[in-house]
This record gives structure tokens, sequence and C-alpha cells, in this order.
């Protein structure tokens, strides 16, 4: 999911240089006490210490609720996971699904009934003990309209109800075979709350859902920081992680809106790990010694310009294609984002199951000879191509709140000027941007969704995820191609890992012969820490966040 | 005679409420009005905007909940009645009520506003009496430093002493809202521009009366410079600078965002800002009506103010 990384990549350079530059002196007397402090701190014992404490920053994007389900935020996995378990577990190595708060599940042959048998001697903290009822309960919660769930009720559209057979196994219907289901269920946005809570205070869960959790929270202060504190009673870490309760304490999430703010606040010793390092700052980031870092590529869609295949001049397979080979990517993501992104070769990123490895090629003088097939063979005063007396024109309305995608825009704008292709770019407010993405009033969309699974193609380019009055549909670019829809369906729908792979295999190569969409990078997740204060941190990869369960510190 | 004066005093105050009252409905009026007409579906916008893949259930449910499938005037009216029960609604985004989402955020603004607001004063004062009527190079660099931090991004005076107060001889938090030491950097932010007003401001009302007959009097009768300045040049000087005061004040409420943003610290600016992107309309009129509260009762405060600094308008009164 997830559109809005407000500001959380590059900040406008010349402003930093500026202040760094004035900086300067005082930055050296800083690094100076930094590099005693860690040289004293070498003696690293291996030795786990426990009853410590830990705070993250993490960037401005706090979600409205911490609610698994409730949240479709980038940083809600982020918070809601330290309260709360998923039924599945992603290995974070080999992205197989493994046994959490289900022990072993089957799938029929039809695709169509899941029947789940769930861990034993496992408890909310309010008491409540997690059985068939639970999971049942969480299944039904999320679909409620009522719940207002903004992304996870989609992501599990296919559910149609569920039935207890016995107290710790659960059978789950679905309307239609959905090769997805377990998967997005590891995802943050799908951990278990507790169904007493659900019964009788649904509207407590918004702000402070009662989970399974390692963690139970203390206080969410909106606006600044979120604090939890250890569930002592916690003994169903995933697997491959500790037994018994989590190391750490305390647990304290800062909300640090300002790039800048949050990469010096970990550089001078105020929060011991920060979540979305800057592209700028990562290079810093690993050359100090004093700090580590941990990254991964974002598994779903890569960042993309949609085109709007339903209206001029994108219509046009050609014009597309020209669009697609003639701008030289990899030039462009490793300038804006500091050479630290892996160009995109595809519609999924490298790190989504199923993804294929294919290559778009560059090449102007092919792009030149598609624009001259497709009949915009005159150039007009300003060098931009022309068919019948109109110019090839492009509008792209997207935010300015997002440096790397303003400059992304602008280095686009002028190679596709080169090629004839007049880019116009505009910065309306984000309600009229959501707006002009319902009413299709655009050619280009710019725009990233992270998710685990392949299924993100289906919700991109299925002909069924077109926005019509009565829905509002992923697939930006309005594509409708019989096979792609085909291939994705039936992808989609079957149980057969070897066979939807194949799928996925050719629906990525057939996408890349329609040009939907310019792919441009590979999303990263990357997290800074103090490398002598902080052990055991790792990085979640069903929905990516930092996972503070094995984590301990070694001073206070 | 007394019973007039009761009569003019009490016709002044109702015509004042009366003002409030129209100056309330005039914002909540334009604050519904400004997110309502800006296009954007406000159901998708409550459940996430483009971050969200809701399904058509989850939108019909929050058209119904919300009552957007109502024309506007049913809206409309239904807020007013509301706001005029003191009932500030629900926020659809925070799903808590308006009145809790506004409480937690506030203190961190008053506290920023109110010390940024009496630092900006108090530099005025000692810049100002310091400068005025001085050699002409005093007074050129201390005009030239006015003019620089009056039209300095506050972005990036905030970048500048976070930089040397923080990162670099970690005098300071850079974050946070936690005790003293977090306020002194976002308040000095806020204040520097501020205070470089006030100071050309009163600087410039101060030269003005130093050109006076009475001053040139009052040092023939052998009063030291400290005491005319103190004594006679200011007394007169505090008009204009509570007047332009008071017209500061009264916007600092509404105007911290940047600041909050850029020291990652609670307070209402930031929670305006989410409310405007999100169309959360009840928060965003919450906030409107509670600045232009504020700004009223500033300025009365003022107002009130006047007559204690100059004896002749108390006669007038």
């Amino acid at each position: 999911m997830t559109d809005e990384r407000v500001r959380n990549v590059t900040r406008l350079r010349s402003r930093h240089s500026w202040a760094m530059a004035l900086a300067i002196p005082a930055i050296l007397a800083m690094s100076a006490c930094a590099g005693t402090a860690s040289a004293g701190q070498a003696e690293k014992s291996g030795a786990i210490v426990r009853n410590g404490s830990l705070t993250l920053g993490t960037n401005g994007q706090e979600p409205p609720c911490i609610a698994p389900a409730e949240n479709a935020g980038l940083n809600g996995p982020e918070l809601s996971r330290p309260l709360t378990d998923s039924v599945v577990y992603e290995n974070p190595k080999t992205h197989e699904l493994e046994p959490w708060l289900a022990t072993k599940w089957a799938v029929s042959a039809d695709g169509l009934t899941y029947t789940f048998t769930l861990r034993k001697g496992v408890t909310f903290s309010d008491g409540t003990p997690w059985n068939a009822e639970a999971f049942k309960a969480n299944l039904d919660y999320i679909v409620d309209p009522a719940t207002k769930s903004p992304m996870s009720a989609s992501y599990i559209a296919p559910y149609e109800s569920s039935t207890v057979v016995d107290p710790y196994s659960l059978t789950v219907k679905l309307s239609t075979p959905y090769s997805a289901f377990l998967r997005v269920l590891a995802q943050g946005f799908f951990g278990m709350v507790s169904p007493k809570q659900i019964a009788d205070a649904p509207a407590d869960i918004c702000a402070a859902p009662i989970g399974t959790g390692p963690f139970t929270l203390v206080k969410w202060t909106k606006g600044q920081s979120v604090e939890y504190v250890r569930n002592d009673a916690y003994n169903w870490g995933p697997p491959g992680t500790h037994t018994g309760a989590a190391y750490l304490k305390h647990y304290t999430v800062l909300f640090l809106g300002e790039d800048s703010t949050r990469y010096n606040a970990l550089a001078s010793g105020q929060v011991d790990v920060v979540d979305w390092v800057p592209a700028q700052n990562i290079h810093a980031a690993r050359q100090d010694p004093s700090l580590s870092v941990l990254s991964l590529t974002t598994p779903g869609h890569p960042f993309s310009w949609w085109l709007n295949t339903a209206r001029a001049p994108f219509n046009d397979l050609k014009v597309r294609q020209a669009l697609l080979t003639g701008i030289d990517r990899a030039e462009i993501v490793n300038s804006v984002l500091f050479g630290e992104y892996k160009t995109a070769t595809g519609y999924l990123t490298s790190s989504t199951l199923d993804y294929s490895k294919n290559t778009i090629a560059h090449s102007v003088k092919k792009a030149n000879a598609l624009l001259d097939e497709a009949g915009w063979g005159t150039r007009d005063s300003d060098g931009y191509r022309t068919k019948d007396g109109k110019r090839l024109t492009a509008q792209l309305p997207t935010s300015n709140a997002i440096a790397y995608r303003v400059q992304i825009a602008e280095q686009v704008q002028a190679q596709a000027k080169k090629l004839g292709i007049d880019i116009e770019i505009s910065y309306p407010t984000s309600q009229e941007l959501s707006q002009d993405a319902l009413d299709g009033n655009y050619d280009i969309s710019a725009g990233i969704w992270g998710t685990n699974t392949p299924d993100i193609l289906w919700l991109r380019y299925s002909s069924k995820n077109i926005t019509t009055a009565d829905r509002i549909g992923l697939n930006v670019a309005r594509l409708r191609d019989d096979t792609v829809d085909s291939l994705l369906q039936q992808a989609r729908e079957t149980t057969d890992a070897a066979q939807q792979a194949a799928l996925y295999g050719k629906a990525q190569t057939r996408l890349i012969d329609l040009a939907p969409a310019i792919p441009f990078f590979d999303d990263q997740r990357v997290v800074a820490f103090d490398t002598a204060k902080v052990h055991g941190l790792s990085l979640e990869t069903a929905y990516p966040a930092p996972y503070v369960f094995d984590a301990w510190t070694s001073e206070g | 005679m007394a019973a007039a004066r009761v009569r003019r005093v009490a016709g002044a105050i109702g015509l004042r409420l009366g003002g409030a009252v129209l100056v309330v409905w005039g914002a909540a009026t334009l604050a519904f009005l400004a997110i309502y007409l800006t296009p954007g579906d406000p159901a998708y916008a409550v459940v996430g905007g483009t971050d969200a893949n809701p399904s058509p259930a989850v939108l019909a449910q929050i058209r119904a909940e919300y009552g957007f499938d109502q024309p506007w005037y049913v809206q409309y009216g239904s807020y007013l009645w509301r706001l005029a029960h003191g009932d500030l609604g629900t926020s659809y985004r925070l799903r808590e009520p308006v009145a809790t989402a506004i409480g937690q955020q506030l203190g961190g603004t008053v506290q920023l506003a109110l010390a940024a607001g009496l630092l900006a004063v108090v530099l005025a004062i000692v810049v100002a009496l310091l400068t005025a009527h001085r050699r002409p190079w005093i007074r050129g660099v201390s005009s030239s430093a006015d003019l620089v931090l009056a039209s300095m991004p506050s972005f990036w005076l905030g970048i500048l002493l976070l930089s040397a107060f923080s990162y670099g001889l970690h005098l300071l938090p850079a974050i946070g809202n936690r005790g003293w030491q977090s306020l002194v950097l976002p308040a000095v932010t806020l204040a520097l521009p501020l205070a470089a007003v006030l100071t050309q401001v009163l600087r410039n009302a101060l030269e003005e009366v130093l050109e006076e007959p009475f001053i040139t009097s009052a040092r023939a009768r052998g009063l030291s410079d400290t005491a005319v300045r103190l004594r006679h040049a200011m007394r007169h000087a505090l008009i204009p600078l509570a007047t332009m005061t008071g017209y500061l004040l009264g916007g600092l409420l509404g105007g911290t965002v940047v600041t909050e943003t850029l020291f990652s610290r609670q307070g209402l600016g930031r929670l305006l800002l989410t409310a405007v992107n999100g169309k959360d309309l009840p928060v965003v009129i919450a906030i409107v009506v509670l600045s232009a509260v504020v700004y009223m009762v500033v300025n009365l405060a003022i107002d009130l103010v006047y007559p204690l600094i100059d004896p002749r308008l108390r006669r007038l009164a």
C-alpha cells in the first residue's frame, strides 16, 4: 500500500549544505566526542542485557489509528506490530510462510476453504484467550463496514465467512479462490486484536488496540510519540526469534517529520534508531563507524508513473513505449536518489514473490522511431512533436510535498523534451489530486505501493480495478488487456505455487510490452542505529517495519 | 453621570460581544466553505486518500455516518447548530471528539506561543531602547539585522539554530515537548522574526518621540539619557508596540506549524495541517474558530491596556 512518503527521501540539497556549512566547526567537535564514546564501548560482551529501553525516530507519517486494520499508513505496522501478532509469519530470509498464531493450515483443492489450527496458550493482554472464536471475531471485524478499514478489508475482500470447528480450529470460506490470502495475513495490517475489545469497546481499538504482542501500549501522545512497555507474559514469538518475553522493558517511537531533524537526532545521540533514513544520508550512515544500517527492498510495485491508457496521447501503445524506452531511467534514479536505490526492471520490485527479471532497454533512437510511426513526425517551433497541428502533451498532476518526486518529474520532463514530448507538471492540493485520480483527469499519475504479494499486479492492472462510479480501483493506468486480465485472474485463483510463478512471469513480460507505466525504482526501507548501544534489531519483511522483539540495548 | 457611564460601558461590551459572535460565525462559515468547495471526495479523504484502497461498502458506511450524502446546506446547518450548542463534533479522521483532539495539542502550542511572544517583546524593548537615535552605524547594524531576521524563513532559522546548539554543541534537545530545554530553540526560532518586526516598530516610534520638544526640555532639566529613554520616550512609544504585539500574538496560535514540524513538537498547527489535507471539517472549523476567539481576546486585552499606557485615552473613553 501507500503513496505518501512525504519528505522522506530527498530534501533540497542547497538549503541543507548551507546549514551544514555554518555548522561545520560544531559538527567536527561533535564527531570527535562520538568517536571516543564508541571506542569506549568497543568491548561487546555478547551477553544479552535485559530491561533496557530503546527510542526510535520515525518519519512524520503518523496514522490516525494504531489499530492494524483501521489504518493504511506507511507506519501502521511499525506502530501496531509491538502490540499485535499475525496468524502467519513471513520468514524474512526465505519469504516462506511459517506458523505464528496458527500452527498449521490447509487449503482445499478449489482454493475456497482454508482450515487453520491455532496455537494454544496464547492470551491477549486483557486476559482473553486466543482461539478460533477470537480469529473469527477478527476476520468479521475487519470486513465489517462499520470498522471503516481503509485497506485490510480490501486485501481480504474474497473472505465470506468462517466457522469454529473446535476451540482451536477455524474454517474460513472465500467467495472466490484467492492465492494471496495467507500471505497478506502476515502483514502488520492483520495483527489480531482482543475479541473482548471488538465486542465491548470497538471505538477504543483505533487508538489503543489490545493484542497478543510482546509489548502493551503505555501512551500515544499524538503528534509526538507512542510509548510501549513489555508484556511479561509473552512467550509466542515467531520462528527464529528467542523464547520468552521481549528483552527491552521500554520502547518509544517518536514522530520526527523533518528529514534533517530525524537523521541528526541519531547522529547527535538523541535517539537510538532512525527509520526512513533519507537517501542523502544513507552513504554517510554507512561510513559512520558508530552507526549501522539495515535495509531491504520493499516488496510490491516500484515507484512509477502510470500512463492513462484511456485517453490520448497514451491510448496509443507506441507513444507509451516511446516514453518507456526513450527515458534514461537509471540515470535519473541514480542522480535523484544518490545511487542508493535500484532502478526498477519491471512492474514488481525485486524482493516480491514471483518477481521475474526483465530488461527495459533505453534507446532514444527507438523512441523517436516509435513516435514517428505513431504519426507524431512533425515538430513545432519549440521542438515538440505535433500531429494534425496538435502538440504531443501529457499532464502530470502530482504532489510537491515529496522532493524526490519533484526532482524525478523535472528530469523526465527535460529528457522528454528532447524526444519532443511536452510533459506539463502541476502541483494541485492533495484533495484535488485525489479527485483528479477519481475522475481520470490526468495523463500521468505518480505513485508506489508496498505489499508482499504479486497480486499487486491484479490490483494495478486488472480491468476489474478501473475506477468507476461505484468503485475506486487502483488500476490508474486504466489498462484493459484480455491477456493480462486472464493471466492475473488465473494466478490469483491457482493453488499451485509453480503454476502461479509461471503465470506471474508471463504477466510481467506482457506488461512490459504494453508499457502501462514507467517504473523508476524499487523502494528501499533503510533504518540506521547506534552500533554500540543497539543489538538484535531486525526488519520485518511482510510489510517492512523495524522489529524490536529480539532487540536489546547495552545501556540504561 | 455614573449611570450614563455604566450604560456606555455596557453598550460597548454588548457591541463587542455581538461583533465576536459575528466573527465566530464568519470564521466557521468561511472554514466550512473553504473545505467544502475544495475538490475531493470527503469519504475518500477520511480513509486516507490515495494511500488507501477502501472497499465500496466502507465508503458507503462513511458517507452515511458523516452525512456526506446530505446536501451542503443540511451539512452546514447541522455544523452551525452543533457549534451554537458548544458541540465541536467528532473528528472524521481521528475518530475522537474534536475537543479531545484539540485539548491534546493545545498545551504545546500555548506554551510555545507565550514563550515566543514574551521573548519577542522583551528582546524588542531592549534592542530598540539601546539602538534608537544612536550613531548611524549602530542603527544601521541593528536595522539590517532586523530586516534579515524578519524576512528569513523560520524553517531556515530553525535549522541554523538546531545545527549550532543541538547537533553541534549538544546544549539543547532538537526534538519533543518535554521540559523547558525543549522549548528554548522552538521559542527562539519563532520569537526572532517577531522581535525583529517589533523592534523596527518600536525604534521608529522612539525616534519620533526623541525628536519632540518635551524630550529636549527633559534633557535640559538635567535628566540622564537613560532616564529620558525609559521614563519619557518609552511611554509614548508603547502604544504602537502594543498594537503590533496584539496583531502578531493573535496570529501565533495558527502560525506555529512550521516550527512545530521542524522541532517535532505536538501542537495545533500540525493538527490543522493534517485536518485540512484530510478534509477533516470538524477539526478545521474548531481550530479556525478557536484562532478567531483568541485573536479577539488578545486584541480586546490590548484595547484595555491602551488607557493604562496613555491617560489621555482614559478621558476620551
